[in-house]
């Protein structure tokens, strides 16, 4: 194997990840288009007449069948996150390095740095493609029929879906995976480690959310709306630092091992 | 290749050893189930004590509070709140670390490395080696999950009538980590992950395997739960804003004079003229309910317990099965 083949050897290896990411997000995509291009047609007239007090109506929540795969939808997508440390834990290193493949291909004229610069690269890629057609298909159907949601913008799932954020929670499980793995060596272990990690941070991020851009001195307990880009922004910043230091890490233990 | 050596000295390995081998290969595993059930029976411990304690003192200082401002431990209700939210997933996430384990570690990854068809040349009959696999995790995943299970249930009703927000019996969460239910399911998932292993022969697929399936049976077993034992009925008068009886409800509606169920329009007392002309010209008399109330608790549960047993039962039949199968061969 030579280094210029490498990105298609390793598109070859991640295949089924690769096909399922790109299912699951369309996936996703396609559900919001229904959702909102037919459903809620449906689930508007329904509401319409049941806001008329003294017609019988059979179904009163009928904006529940649009409201709540709404949110389904978001709160899948943003959580999926953890599937992907798991995978970059366990598959797209942790595997390699325990049955010696990574290390056989080390002999084979590819360098190390450039292995694993190949095996961010791709995945970092079609996350950030996949994550960004997302946000901005999630943005508009959010935002198309409000009147049948209960939710608001601070919602977590939401928060994190409708700004860079949702992007940024996967890299940063993209990079602590490998990290976790490059240290750990072993699969299974670095599967369960890489998803604790990020199921702890982000039960603390979102924990400490509110605290990321100062309140109006008018209304202490909430944030208007208008703070939510600054807050998606820094939690993105956040988010990208730890994945840039992981990152770091990872090529600075891999060097030193090799070396 | 350490484990194998004990094997490899004897020819016909008895049962002890087997296990004693067994033991050696996942003694990580081993540690860890220790380890998470040492800390979550602390923490259910501390739960149910101090911090139950502490949350009951500061709802009597709210509750002694008049209309004016008044101090209040608000700090102990809250840490009461979340440790108990966290505890109740930590519960009720145990049958899903277990079958992930038993997919991908138990037998996946024997299966992927070799190690288990060098075991059955190695004197121990792939049945035996099974059996051993399957028995002894069983027995600490049960002890492990039902003390759990039990410590979660005696936290939970500590705090009854003393913390003014505990959750009730049928909140979702509350009600599946209070019975046996997470062990049945930690015992299916173990089966299920071995199936799965047997099968896959890949210790990553066969994890992933064992998540999906656990995740099916678990989505099965809440909603058949409610239809696993008869419901009890109440029919109020229209009189009152709606249907009476706390618990799991399955319906509820408007009936007709005629007997006939129809759905509630939500509208409210018949002390309303407007809801008074519109229950007449539905001919409507009265509001009913088919609910499971508190009673109901244990029923529910030994029965989806029952089944998941059940369900437990025919996947290791069928895991020996196929086994044999694939040895004969």
């Amino acid at each position: 194997m030579t280094a210029a083949r490498l990105p298609r050897v390793v598109l070859r290896l991640h295949r089924t990840a690769l096909i399922v990411w790109t299912l699951f997000v369309l996936g996703a995509v396609a559900f919001l288009v229904w959702l909102n291009e037919v459903e809620a047609d449906r689930v508007q007239a329904q509401t319409t007449l049941c806001r008329h007090a003294s017609t019988y109506c059979a179904n009163v929540f009928a904006s529940l069948d649009y409201s709540s795969p709404m949110g389904w939808i978001s709160s899948v997508v943003y959580y999926s996150f953890w599937g992907v440390a798991a995978w970059a834990g366990a598959a797209l290193i942790g595997r390699e390095l325990e049955s010696g493949t990574a290390q056989l291909a080390w002999t084979q004229g590819v360098s190390p740095t450039r292995w694993l610069a190949t095996k961010l690269a791709l995945p970092a890629l079609a996350l950030t493609v996949g994550g960004t057609l997302f946000v901005f298909v999630f943005r508009w159907g959010w935002s198309a029929h409000r009147d049948l949601m209960g939710d608001d913008w601070t919602f977590n799932d939401v928060f994190a879906a409708r700004g860079p954020a949702l992007v940024a929670w996967s890299l940063c499980a993209l990079a602590v995976g490998t990290l976790t793995a490059l240290l750990l060596r072993r699969s299974l272990p670095a599967l369960a480690v890489s998803v604790s990690v990020m199921v702890v941070l982000n039960r603390y991020m979102e924990k400490h959310r509110t605290d990321l851009w100062p309140n109006t001195p008018t209304d202490r307990s909430r944030h208007p709306a208008s703070h939510f880009w600054p807050m998606n922004l820094i939690e993105t910043g956040i988010l990208l630092t730890i994945a840039a230091l992981s990152t770091t890490a990872a090529f600075w233990s891999l060097r030193r091992r090799t070396a | 290749m350490t484990a194998l050596s004990v094997s490899v000295n004897t020819g016909h390995p008895t049962s002890p050893r087997l296990l004693r081998w067994l033991v050696r290969l996942h003694r990580p595993a081993l540690w860890s189930w220790l380890g998470i059930v040492v800390v979550l029976s602390g923490a259910l411990l501390w739960l149910g004590g101090p911090l139950t304690d502490a949350s009951a003192a500061a709802w009597r200082q709210f509750n002694a509070c008049g209309m004016g401002t008044c101090h209040y431990d608000q700090d102990s209700i809250t840490r009461y709140k979340d440790a108990y939210n966290y505890l109740t997933y930590a519960v009720l996430v145990v049958p899903f670390a277990v079958a992930a384990w038993a997919g991908g570690s138990l037998v996946g990854r024997e299966m992927e490395s070799g190690t288990a068809q060098l075991a059955w040349t190695q004197g121990v009959s792939p049945t035996r080696w099974l059996a051993t696999k399957l028995a002894a995790p069983a027995v600490l995943v049960a002890a492990g999950t039902g003390l759990l299970a039990l410590l979660h249930h005696w936290a939970w009703s500590a705090g009854e009538g003393r913390i003014d927000t505990t959750k009730p019996w049928s909140s979702f969460e509350t009600f599946y980590a209070n019975g046996p239910v997470p062990v049945a399911l930690a015992l299916t998932g173990l089966a299920g992950g071995a199936l799965i292993g047997l099968i896959a022969r890949r210790s990553l697929a066969a994890l992933v395997g064992g998540l999906c399936f656990t995740a099916f049976a678990w989505s099965a077993t809440q909603l058949a739960m409610p239809h696993l034992w008869p419901t009890a009925t109440s029919v109020t008068s229209l009189r009152h804003n709606g249907p009476s009886g706390a618990g799991i409800t399955l319906s509820s509606g408007l009936l007709t004079s005629g007997g006939d169920r129809i759905a509630d329009p939500y509208c409210g007392s018949d002390l309303s003229l407007q809801c008074k002309d519109l229950y007449t010209s539905l001919d409507a008399v009265s509001f009913y309910k088919d609910y499971h109330p508190e009673s109901h608790f244990w029923p529910l549960q030994l029965m989806a317990s029952g089944v998941l047993l059940v369900l437990a039962a025919l996947l290791t039949l069928a895991v020996f099965r196929l086994l044999k199968h694939r040895t004969a061969s």
